[in-house]
């Protein structure tokens, strides 16, 4: 390992239960941090309201998805059906909406589950194959039985000294140290 | 069961008036005579056999405004609207039990009362349905021998008079029952809090479920499928019961939010989260309403048999194609994309319009069940129509109402209320002493 000095990726704030981290919660978001996450081993309900997030725009991505997928279904059978290779089939019009439904609808399923799951990908940064945190023994708890806030270097508020007094004295974090990048 | 009250009694007495009053009235009245010629018309259709439907349908006479052809047709078309009411409620009762809910345990008493008017409330609107079906005013098949008739012979064990008029009741008398049996455990266990309850309730509905299918299916199959006993479609059940719990989400979502307004009875046990589950639910059968009635049109419309086709053929003559695309856009559409948004569902702004959108749109849905066969150049509004619908409405909240308030407004002791009443407030920004 690296003995070199190295910036500092944030501080990062030890919790024994989902109360105490939830009320810390709400003082960071009060305190005006924005590069901040909590990191917990299940999900807490009312936490996205403690630490004042905004509803996740993941949605459109859904929307954008289901719609292209619709008018792509809609497009490319009337583009086989009636323009490029027209054929008739029982009896029926070379192109309606009608049988053109399933298939669109279908395709509107598909492409709102990949717009779903690529837009919270993008919006997540993910993948991403590296995170300071995962080199912190400590924070592997956050999988069992413990509760971690992370505040990084990166947030205009942030500074080494004043943020730890903050997170020991008004947030009560029972451990706080500082992860390296 | 409990004591009647008075006023209950008194509406009661008004309701039977009416119905008995309707009934006598109506069938005394001097229309048998268009009526007699109207039947050897279609005996003489019916001859012409299946493949001359679409033709056949545009034999019809021009009916009176005042006809009991027309009072009947309206008179059913209401009645479907609030029997999906009850069964969409008694619906929502039965899956709470099943699914062990906890969310929906604080509103769990609106969706058994409401379940609890179809005995004896629907059952006393029905009668007339059966009086105006015996005149030959509202069942083609009560007057054609099935002998002459091959679609009708096929299916005479159902459609038959004798058990229409034996059938209807017993199936509306028996989910009646069904629902009041469980609310009478749920008022039970108001006084003991005992679990036990619960669970027989829950293995009630176990069995109940399956009663429920087949007999909401029946009921529809017989009151409304029938009017064309030619039909064939093994969706149509399900096609009313995704409508009928489409209308009892939007109603109970609204009476929810009244019932929970300060000072009212749900305010402590009713929260956002609830209202929003509602919503949701409301939504998903948005979707499957949309999802079952487009499938069975696309199944008939792709096998293209006569026997299935001439339904939809009919529905598209004339201004009935204008109600069939204000079904496609104003019950799945436009619905579907106001509630796309997930914060609308907690808007009063726009659910409160969309409620009584809904409600507008389930009856445009009856009417497009019921309706072509007696008009089939077209949609044609009567008097009759909004006077039994809104009639009809207003006595069963009514009735509903003055039966609510004889019991508590919740399960009071229900081992899930707790999980229904947790909610999460969270404060607000700079509410904590964070300086």
């Amino acid at each position: 390992m690296s003995s070199n000095r190295s910036k500092p990726h944030g501080l990062l704030a030890e919790f024994h239960t989902a109360a105490d981290i939830f009320e810390a919660a709400m003082r960071c978001r009060d305190a005006g941090f924005t590069q901040w996450d909590v990191y917990t081993p299940f999900p807490i309900h009312g936490m996205d309201e403690a630490m004042g997030l905004r509803k996740s725009p993941v949605g459109w991505f859904t929307f954008c998805g289901g719609f292209t997928g619709f008018f792509t279904g809609m497009t490319m059978i009337w583009y086989m059906n009636k323009f490029d290779y027209p054929l008739v089939v029982g009896g029926k019009p070379l192109f309606t909406p009608l049988y053109a439904f399933p298939v669109s609808y279908e395709m509107t399923i598909l492409l709102s589950a990949f717009g779903t799951l690529f837009g919270m990908f993008f919006l997540n940064q993910l993948p991403k194959f590296y995170n300071p945190l995962f080199k912190n023994e400590r924070f592997k708890k956050s999988t069992d039985d413990r509760f971690f806030i992370c505040i990084e270097a990166t947030d205009p508020k942030f500074g080494t000294d004043a943020t730890r007094t903050f997170l020991t004295e008004k947030c009560h974090a029972a451990v706080v140290e500082l992860v390296e990048d | 069961m409990n004591a009647i009250s008075r006023q209950t009694k008194s509406w009661m007495a008004v309701a039977g008036v009416v119905a008995a009053g309707a009934v006598v009235g109506l069938s005394i009245l001097p229309a048998l005579g268009a009526d007699a010629g109207h039947t050897a018309h279609a005996a003489q259709e019916v001859a012409r056999g299946a493949a001359s439907h679409g033709a056949a349908d545009h034999g019809h006479a021009a009916v009176s405004v005042f006809s009991l052809k027309q009072i009947a047709h309206s008179y059913l078309t209401a009645y479907m609207f609030c029997l999906s009411l009850c069964v969409g409620s008694l619906f929502l009762t039965l899956a709470h039990h099943l699914f062990d809910a906890g969310w929906s345990a604080s509103i769990r008493r609106v969706t058994e009362t409401v379940a609890s008017l179809l005995f004896p409330w629907m059952l006393i609107l029905a009668l007339p349905i059966i009086v105006f079906a015996w005149t030959g005013n509202l069942h083609a098949w009560f007057k054609i021998n099935p002998a002459d008739d091959h679609a009708l012979d096929v299916k005479k064990v159902l459609f038959n008079p004798m058990a229409f008029t034996v059938l209807v009741p017993v199936l509306i008398t028996l989910l009646g029952l069904l629902a009041r049996q469980i609310r009478a455990w749920s008022i039970a266990q108001d006084k003991d809090g005992a679990a036990h309850w619960t669970s027989k309730s829950r293995k009630l509905a176990a069995g109940g479920i399956f009663f429920f299918a087949f007999g909401v299916t029946l009921l529809c199959f017989l009151l409304m499928k029938s009017l064309q006993h030619q039909f064939f479609s093994t969706m149509y059940g399900v096609y009313y019961f995704a409508g009928s719990v489409w209308t009892t989400l939007i109603t109970l979502y609204l009476l929810t939010m009244w019932l929970s307004q300060p000072g009212r009875p749900l305010e402590k046990v009713y929260f956002k989260r609830q209202q929003q589950d509602l919503g949701v639910l409301f939504f998903a059968f948005t979707v499957f309403y949309a999802y079952i009635h487009f499938s069975q049109y696309f199944l008939i419309w792709n096998a293209a048999l006569p026997e299935e086709t001439f339904w939809y053929v009919r529905r598209e003559v004339g201004s009935w194609k204008w109600v069939g695309m204000t079904i496609l856009f104003g019950h799945f559409f436009v619905p579907f994309l106001i509630l796309l948004n997930q914060d609308i569902k907690r808007n009063m702004a726009v659910m409160i319009p969309v409620g009584a959108w809904a409600w507008l749109m389930q009856y445009v849905d009856m009417t497009y069940n019921v309706m072509p066969v007696l008009h089939p150049e077209g949609l044609k509004l009567t008097l009759w129509d909004p006077i039994f619908w809104i009639g009809m409405s207003v006595v069963l909240a009514r009735l509903f109402w003055s039966d609510y308030r004889k019991n508590p407004a919740y399960p009071l002791k229900d081992p899930r209320l707790q999980e229904a009443i947790v909610h999460h407030e969270v404060p607000a920004p700079g509410a904590s002493a964070a300086h």
